[in-house]
């Protein structure tokens, strides 16, 4: 054998190699030709439909907040893989998986335990009436159940077809109407079988790239096994139960706040009604927590040292991408304002929350 | 040829001084863990390495976590560099060739023993951290049994038989290390080139994989599914990137042993 011929068979191993997979990649996606408006109901109608998958989160909305929200800020911030299993809206469980470890959240009816590998603990929790993003708010069917929320046939048109987790979804690009909005618009893909969206993309106004992902890596629509989502604690681990879930829980039951029912022409949500007030529909709403002093100090000093900070009359400012960040300077509380809204809205949200809210 | 090549391998004072370094890092810590009782922080450290203060079984899936990213690697590069290089080095390979010894051949019993290098190394790092982690570490039989990466219990036979799965599928990253190394040795005559052109890709790809602006690159890198095998440990298993893993590390060896075959066949031997 000569000596280019031996080479021509290194040169076939390297096309077979790495040629093959990124030849298959490239074949264009099938999908049924359906009009916006159809793939819109059929997200809808997929609201409760079960599914299993692995699920990869990218974002680049980096918030300088770490103080209570290192969580939320790491998924919105970073890329992290989730497994899910979901059987229904009282029955599922999402992993976060580490390289090290993971960190688990089993849910069965209104009671949640998280599970996390790196302290061998497993905490329990009853849902409260508000809490901050978690893991299984950012799954693209769930994410998506909020982006369609308010969203009518004329806001939506058809993007062509995408191959995701190996299925042809059917593509549509939701136009952000609301002038407080400070998202320009969301692209889905969907699974034109089930309605089940894969892929959800944020898109910032004047955003030429994505601020935030979430897509199905793998993807199977068959209802996952009852035993998966159960947590069965082994003998040495402890569980222990959690009156209070996070700062956004903790603030809804004890501050003795009544917040005003509209802000800068947002309604309040019936969703909330202690202290924390969220407002709007959709993906154009406003978290608005109000603050202990010592809270609402540590939240100022984080945000004022931002270089993206922007002093506003009601205090520090910021925008991640979409998300828009403002903590008031008050005497002796303050407002945490968190929010895929404009500056302006924030601004004048936080001029409403303080004329407009009364002790209770 | 096989035979003596591994008989080379077993008489050799450097192979054992190699495997005996190799093995003290975990053991160090091991010792460590056990006469301070403290553990890394929560999230850090090399995987299983927090459980094991409290279940010294999972020790070995921490010995090889510990020494998988740089330390075993490093061994073997350089011994499987010194597969062909070696023997041009120190001037035996004409010798060695002069002989009714085809170069295929002469290939494959490198390749076969530095393949048994790589066993040796996985499993006297696992059976040492094992002994260990039994004397030094925590009981998990008093602790209420073996917890999975997902919080469920892991029997005695569950916990044996994704510890041996674990074992051969570092001993496969490794085997891609080494056809890389066999590669480099057949191409430059210093062994000591060919280990370092080993790391270079090693690091390279290290360096590369938390990188956002690479993540096209991912699929790609060698050292991308290394850590993969604690996705043996969840529940369920996690097969996807255990199984890209092995698909990688074959198509790593099958390519470099293939250029490390074109390229030492028609090689102008001269050393």
């Amino acid at each position: 054998m000569t000596r280019s011929l031996r080479w021509m068979f290194v040169a076939l191993a390297l096309v077979l190699v790495v040629g093959v997979p990124v030849a298959l990649r490239r074949i264009p996606a099938q999908a049924p030709d359906l009009s916006a408006a159809t793939v819109l109901s059929r997200i809808r109608a997929a609201a409760g439909h079960p599914y299993s998958g692995t699920v990869e989160l990218s974002g680049d909305v980096a918030l300088p907040v770490t103080s209570h929200f290192t969580d939320v800020g790491a998924l919105l911030g970073g890329r992290t893989t989730l497994r899910v299993w979901w059987r229904g809206p009282t029955e599922w469980r999402v992993a976060k998986l580490l390289v090290t470890g993971e960190t688990d959240l089993f849910h069965d009816g209104a009671t949640t335990t998280e599970w996390r590998y790196d302290t061998a603990k497993a905490n329990q929790s009853i849902d409260p009436e508000v809490r901050l993003p978690r893991t299984a708010d950012l799954l693209p069917p769930a994410f998506a159940a909020r982006a369609v929320e308010g969203t009518s046939a004329r806001d939506v048109r058809r993007l062509p077809a995408r191959r995701i987790a190996g299925i042809g979804a059917v593509g549509l690009r939701i136009h952000e109407s609301a002038p407080q909005a400070s998202i320009d618009h969301v692209d889905l893909w969907a699974d034109p079988r089930t309605g089940i969206v894969l892929r959800m993309e944020i898109y910032a106004r004047h955003a030429s790239t994505p601020s935030f992902s979430t897509a199905f890596t793998s993807y199977s629509p068959k209802r996952p096994s009852p035993a998966v989502i159960r947590f069965a604690a082994p003998q040495s681990v402890p569980v222990r139960f959690e009156q209070v879930l996070d700062i956004a829980d903790a603030a809804n039951q004890y501050a003795p706040v009544v917040p005003p029912q509209v802000v800068d022409g947002l309604k309040r949500s019936r969703s909330s009604t202690g202290a924390v007030g969220i407002y709007g529909t959709g993906l154009t709403r406003i978290l608005a927590i109000p603050l202990r002093r010592r809270d609402a100090a540590t939240l100022l000093d984080q945000v004022s040292s931002s270089s993206q900070m922007v002093g506003t009359d009601m205090g520090p400012s910021l925008m991640a991408g979409p998300l828009g960040v403002l903590v008031t300077d008050g005497d002796r509380s303050g407002w945490l304002l968190v929010g895929a809204v404009t500056r302006a809205t924030l601004v004048a949200a936080a001029h409403d929350l303080v004329a407009g809210s009364r002790y209770r | 040829m096989i035979t003596v090549e591994l008989v080379k391998l077993l008489r050799s004072r450097r192979t054992w001084v190699t495997i005996l370094l190799v093995d003290a890092l975990p053991t160090l810590i091991a010792v460590l863990l056990s006469v301070t009782d403290l553990g890394p922080r929560p999230g850090t450290g090399p995987a299983f390495l927090s459980a094991v203060l409290n279940d010294g079984t999972l020790f070995p899936l921490a010995a090889i976590a510990i020494v998988l990213p740089l330390f075993l690697p490093v061994a073997v590069a350089m011994t499987a560099g010194e597969a062909i290089a070696g023997e041009a080095q120190s001037g035996t390979l004409r010798y060695l060739l002069i002989r009714p010894v085809g170069r295929t051949r002469l290939l494959v019993a490198k390749l076969v023993s530095v393949m048994a290098f790589v066993l040796i190394t996985v499993l006297v790092v696992a059976a040492t951290a094992y002994v260990t982690g039994a004397l030094l570490l925590g009981n998990a039989a008093s602790t209420g049994g073996t917890v999975s990466v997902s919080g469920s219990s892991l029997s005695t036979s569950e916990l044996a038989w994704r510890t041996a799965l674990a074992l051969l599928y570092a001993m496969l990253a490794m085997l891609g290390v080494a056809a890389v190394a066999i590669f480099a040795s057949t191409a430059v005559r210093s062994p000591l080139a060919a280990a370092l052109g080993t790391l270079a890709l090693l690091v390279a790809s290290t360096l590369l994989l938390p990188l956002d602006a690479a993540h096209v690159l991912r699929p790609y890198l060698l050292t991308r599914y290394w850590l993969s095998f604690v996705d043996l440990f969840r529940d369920p298993i996690l097969w996807t990137n255990v199984v890209h893993g092995v698909i990688q590390q074959c198509a790593y060896v099958v390519f470099f042993l293939a250029a490390a075959w074109a390229n030492f066949t028609t090689k102008d031997i001269t050393d």
